[in-house]
């Protein structure tokens, strides 16, 4: 059975450089950064950080009050974007609310609020009383949470493969609408700032201590950021951008550090292309994962100085974002598709110098040109890879 | 819509129950369970590197990952995957919130990098040297169900065999009352499309409301020694496994949806 | 031929052990001189990490990964020892 083309009829993110698709591409024109200086914690380490202002102040709505969480107001900040919830539920209302599945990822879900709980349990030992609801202390609170708030009752997964996780969900999707146990699927993802991924990307010594540089030969590691997306496939459609590929594999390397040949990104790569009918020469835009640690974007850059001609763009926008780890997918996947519609290519922030394995095809600067096809690398943790390749709406 | 699936290998371990030759001769009511439980199973097929750090987690996964394998006679890096668990390295997550509570500054960074969901995904693949694609999910109390659904999906729509895995341990401190879990459990097949095996043994899976589909109960003897652990849930569909005749069972997707399975 | 540990050295090959959760050897049997990382015992980048972290709960200093006396510090349970002796900070 060969995979089919999906047609992408509804879109947005949420993330640093603010709320949806308007804000997103005006940032990006406009070269503004969404990063500052962690401020996140009580006793917060020296780094930069893509944060998501005023969650702290936006509870989720009375009837959703038992999935509240970090996370999921973030969730919901995204779902309230662009129109998202509206073409959500008009997609629910023609094929049917157990015809729409959900496929959720992220990295941490919503350990942040185990995490507030064990700074305040009461003197039994046991949760504060406003934390005691199960659901927001496991991985699916996010999947739950989303499926709830869409009004949706059919398939509903949360996906944590670290960085790919919300790239992953795209495959994941297809699979189901190709098989006919859905007929639509809303896929996306969300992650936000916790203590587990700032202390624990600290404690392995990959956090940067100013604002993250991917592919400059004297990067210093990643910044961390939250973000929530979203993205509605359909069977058919009149109109929207296209899925045309996905490709996904892993390294089988070590659990946080790539394969320094890039081999599982490699074969991603070939069965995303093969799978969208496409070649390398037809790649307009590469939006990379270009994290700014040491190892991936060594491996990255030379993955596409070897693969891609010169006419190829690449870039990585966590410059903007910050890594937003289990979102990182969707909002990449996002942006890649606002690449497309607005024919206006991002650059890289804050790459002054190139490291010496980039090829011609990083651009630093912002590119305004006829583009047609675009694909999306997410490498996580743990060696899991996903390419997706996107079309323009013809 | 219909999937047809081969079932080429079957695994399961619980520290009561440590081997599918043991599990299915105690479903069958056909012996006792082993009186002492048995030590968590050691991840032979890790190098020492990663042995040595291997959590329970992945100590349980691999386990049954290995064995399903060794059923169906394929080779694991033939073989994409699904792991999945409803809590994760729920000890882990006990660990990152008490350390973040105290000393944040001092989190591990070996017990860092093993509390990703797909930590026993990724040492297998590492284990095995398998580049073939990998997925880690959760679908709360559906876990097990979504999870066969989902590999099932695979092997029909890429034409090729696919190893699930699903697992779940024993929760600890005061996250132990939110993610409730007892003991160690793991349990894993080998699909097969239904048109490339020559197994007898398959499984017919579509999807029904739970109105049609009430999510059938464990009853053998089985059931009290796992009911505790998160992932609960799978025993029916093994229980069915165990005995030799075709059976139905429906497992939950959702509070709406269950998986009709019927296996011959 | 394995050199005889000194005190500090069986101590900090007891942390060793334990904090990596070494299979198939006991502290006693660490020989003072013989490479810690790659050969030898063969740790990796991650059980630096882990062993500097310990190191600095247990002693209370830290060890800097960018120390260019690195590569000599770690060499062996002895150079590692004696650099926690000069520098420890709890009795």
């Amino acid at each position: 059975m060969q995979s089919r083309p999906l047609r992408i009829t509804a879109y947005t993110l949420c993330s640093a450089v603010g709320d949806g698709r308007a804000a997103t591409l005006a940032a990006l024109r406009e070269r503004r950064s969404g990063l500052s200086a962690n401020d996140f914690g009580p006793s917060p380490i020296a780094t930069w950080i893509g944060r998501v202002a005023g969650l702290e102040a936006q509870p989720l709505p009375a009837e959703f009050a038992h999935w509240d969480c970090r996370n999921n107001r973030l969730a919901w900040r995204g779902l309230a974007t662009d129109g998202f919830i509206e073409a959500a539920r008009e997609a629910r209302d023609r094929y049917g609310a157990n015809r729409v599945a959900v496929v959720m990822g992220t990295s941490t879900s919503s350990i942040g609020a185990s995490e507030e709980a064990y700074t305040r349990l009461d003197p039994d030992g046991q949760y504060p009383a406003d934390l005691r609801r199960p659901i927001v202390h496991t991985p699916h609170s996010l999947g739950d949470f989303v499926q709830h708030a869409l009004g949706l009752t059919g398939l509903s997964v949360t996906v944590a493969t670290a960085c790919s996780s919300s790239g992953k969900v795209f495959a994941q999707a297809e699979r189901l609408i190709r098989t006919g146990l859905a007929d639509a699927a809303i896929v996306g993802g969300v992650d936000s700032l916790c203590g587990s991924v700032l202390f624990g990307f600290n404690s392995l010594e990959l956090v940067s201590p100013e604002p993250c540089r991917p592919f400059d030969v004297e990067r210093r590691g990643i910044n961390l950021g939250e973000a929530a997306g979203f993205a509605l496939l359909e069977k058919q459609a009149p109109s929207g951008a296209w899925l045309l590929g996905y490709g996904e594999s892993n390294d089988a390397h070590h659990m946080s550090t790539p394969h320094p040949e890039g081999l599982g990104a490699r074969l991603a790569l070939n069965d995303a292309l093969k799978r969208a009918e496409l070649r390398p020469e037809d790649i307009d835009y590469i939006n990379l994962h270009g994290t700014a640690s040491q190892k991936n974007d060594e491996v990255e850059a030379k993955l596409v100085a070897d693969l891609f001609p010169a006419t190829t763009c690449a870039s990585s926008t966590k410059g903007w974002t910050g890594h937003t780890l289990g979102a990182a997918g969707i909002v990449e996947a996002a942006i890649s598709l606002l690449a497309l519609e607005q024919q206006l290519l991002p650059g890289t922030l804050n790459l002054r110098a190139p490291d010496p394995a980039c090829g011609p095809q990083i651009q630093r600067d912002n590119v305004q040109r006829e583009a047609r096809h675009a694909l999306s690398f997410s490498f996580g943790f743990g060696g899991s890879n996903c390419v997706l390749v996107f079309g323009r709406d013809r | 819509m219909t999937l047809r699936v081969a079932i080429e290998g079957v695994s399961f371990w619980a520290s009561r129950l440590p081997g599918w030759d043991v599990a299915r001769a105690v479903m069958r009511g056909e012996q006792a369970p082993p009186e002492t439980p048995s030590a968590r199973p050691s991840p032979t097929l890790l190098a020492p590197t990663e042995r040595r750090r291997a959590p329970d987690t992945v100590a349980v996964a691999l386990e049954v990952a290995a064995r399903a394998c060794e059923a169906s006679g394929r080779k694991p890096s033939d073989l994409p995957s699904v792991f999945a668990s409803t809590h994760g390295d729920v000890a882990i997550s006990d660990y990152m919130c008490s350390t973040l509570a105290t000393t944040p500054t001092l989190i591990s960074p070996i017990k860092f990098h093993n509390s990703v969901h797909n930590a026993a995904a990724g040492y297998w693949s590492i284990g095995t040297g398998s580049l073939a694609p990998y997925t880690a999910i959760s679908a709360y109390e559906y876990t097990f169900g979504e999870g066969l659904l989902e590999a099932a999906t695979q092997a029909v729509c890429e034409q090729r065999p696919v190893l699930y895995v699903a697992f779940d341990i024993e929760s600890k401190g005061a996250l132990s009352t939110m993610a409730r879990s007892r003991g160690l459990l793991g349990a894993a097949v080998v699909l097969a499309p239904a048109n490339q095996s020559q197994q007898q043994r398959g499984l017919i899976l579509t999807t029904e409301s739970v109105a049609e589909c009430h999510p059938t109960p464990a009853r053998s003897a089985a059931a009290p020694l796992v009911a505790e652990n998160a992932l609960a849930p799978c025993l029916p569909f093994f229980e069915v496994l165990a005995s030799s005749s075709p059976r139905t069972l429906c497992l939950a997707l959702s509070r709406q949806m269950a998986l009709n399975v019927q296996v011959n | 031929m394995s050199a005889t540990q000194s005190a500090g050295e069986r101590e900090l090959a007891e942390l060793i052990v334990t904090a990596l959760n070494l299979e198939g050897v006991t502290p006693a049997e660490i020989d003072p001189e013989a490479p810690l990382f790659k050969t030898g015992l063969g740790l990796d980048s991650i059980d630096a990490l882990e062993l500097a972290l310990e190191i600095s709960k247990r002693y209370g200093f830290q060890l800097r990964s960018d120390d260019e006396n690195n590569v000599r510090i770690f060499s062996s349970l002895r150079s590692l020892a004696a650099h926690i002796e000069s520098n420890r900070v709890t009795a």
